[in-house]
């Protein structure tokens, strides 16, 4: 009986436990196959690793610890002011000027601004009067987002989930669960529980964050739960990808 | 809740800084390419350590999780507001002499394969072979890849194995 592939491996990778490292060194010092095969494993793999070497950065860059750790408390202690557009400023500051006198001018009775802007008004085909604005908590948009802070329980439901789109899921180490779509159009209503998302276009993709302090977050589609965080443990139907997110797809999978 | 940011805490964690920094930089750089993409995500994932205010249970492993995943954001958006610092380089302190010209001509093409089989390789294979490159234990590439320990060994292999072929068929092509 020879070593199986996995073996061999932790022996050369010291990955045993050590009575059974001791017990597969004794069947190698006997065994000549399992011998060839540990050497050939050890040749591979300092051979790749010397290879690998030829992609380093011969210059790599000298940062100190000591840049990284004022700077990493800075920017948390003592959060820098944003950073404001002066040019854009002024161009706010400047509409804000126009908008407020020709406002003024509107109210004053008598005025002949009244007249006017109800005149250009008709002429375009309306009326002036109150415009319905968007419903509470909802912002249909396209290739945007939403951020939520998680309270103890929060389910995200994807309504209307047809068509090819995707959902790709990611644990973060920021504070709220942020959905973002960037290719396609969704509405977002959020309360303090749910976040439900309209899929508006049938192939829209969907990047969800959540952070790994959420306590109990949930996404659900039209076929049911896709995901479920429990604290650090982690259901899903999805297929994870090489740096542990998750993928799912919008489509109901089967009638 | 502010950090717990005691003597003790800096000094340990400019001790790991010191020991780890260039070991997830280099990381960072062989899985992308981009030398200045890899500075700016290892320096984000040390800050992200350090506003933590404590060290996790192996800082090592959980420094290149945080930096997997700044990476693959940062990959994803393409987005380069993790930069903290400008990092000066060690141009000439580092560096070896420079080589001779067939030598310089032989190491250009050996990069260049090297950098074509890895961006070739699956992802998870990439992310093996250079982890286990860096010295990470089996159980901090299962808890980073988020896969079953128990294969990690066979499907080293196996990413070692799919390296080196696309390696030695790229020398027909080059």
């Amino acid at each position: 009986m020879h070593l199986d592939e996995e073996q061999v491996q932790r022996l050369l990778h010291g990955e045993l436990p050590p009575q059974a490292a001791s017990a597969v060194r004794e069947h190698v010092a006997g065994c000549i196959d399992c011998r060839r095969r540990l050497a050939e494993a050890e040749r591979e793999e300092n051979e790749v690793h010397t290879l690998l070497h030829a992609v380093d950065d011969p210059a790599p860059p000298r940062i100190s610890a000591e840049a990284v750790a004022v700077r990493a408390q800075a920017s948390r202690v003592v959060p820098g002011p944003p950073v404001v557009d002066l040019a854009w400023l002024r161009r706010a500051a400047a509409i804000l000027i126009v908008v407020g006198i020709a406002g003024a001018a509107y109210a004053v009775p008598g005025s002949p601004v009244r007249e006017w802007v109800h005149a250009i008004v008709e002429r375009m085909g309306g009326r002036p009067g109150p415009t319905p604005g968007p419903a509470p908590g909802e912002s249909p948009a396209i290739g945007a987002g939403i951020s939520v802070l998680p309270e103890q329980k929060l389910v995200i439901l994807f309504q209307s989930a047809e068509g090819d789109g995707q959902v790709f899921v990611s644990l973060t180490d920021e504070p709220e669960v942020q959905v973002h779509a960037p290719t396609g159009a969704a509405s977002f209503t959020s309360s303090a529980d749910q976040l439900l998302i309209a899929v508006q276009d049938p192939s829209a993709t969907f990047e969800v964050e959540i952070p790994r302090s959420a306590p109990w977050v949930e996404i659900q589609t039209g076929k049911g739960q896709i995901f479920l965080k429990e604290g650090e443990r982690v259901t899903t139907k999805g297929s994870k990808d090489a740096v542990g997110g998750y993928l799912f797809r919008l489509a109901p999978s089967e009638k | 809740m502010e950090p717990e940011t005691t003597p003790s805490f800096h000094e340990r964690f400019v001790e790991l800084f010191e020991a780890h920094f260039h070991s997830v930089y280099r990381y960072l750089n062989r899985l992308s390419g981009d030398p200045e993409l890899a500075a700016d995500v290892a320096q984000e994932a040390f800050a992200k350590l350090y506003q933590r205010g404590s060290l996790p249970d192996v800082p090592e492993a959980w420094v290149i999780s945080v930096a997997m995943n700044l990476f693959r954001n940062a990959a994803t958006t393409r987005s380069r507001r993790l930069r903290l610092l400008t990092p000066a380089r060690g141009e000439n302190v580092l560096s070896d002499p420079p080589p001779a010209p067939d030598a310089a001509v032989e190491a250009e093409d050996t990069r260049r394969r090297v950098r074509s089989a890895l961006d070739r390789m699956s992802e998870r294979e990439r992310h093996m072979l250079l982890l286990r490159a860096e010295g990470l234990s089996y159980r901090d590439i299962a808890a980073a890849l988020l896969m079953n320990e128990a294969s990690v060994g066979v499907l080293l292999a196996r990413a070692r194995r799919a390296f080196r072929k696309i390696y030695e068929e790229s020398s027909g092509a080059s």
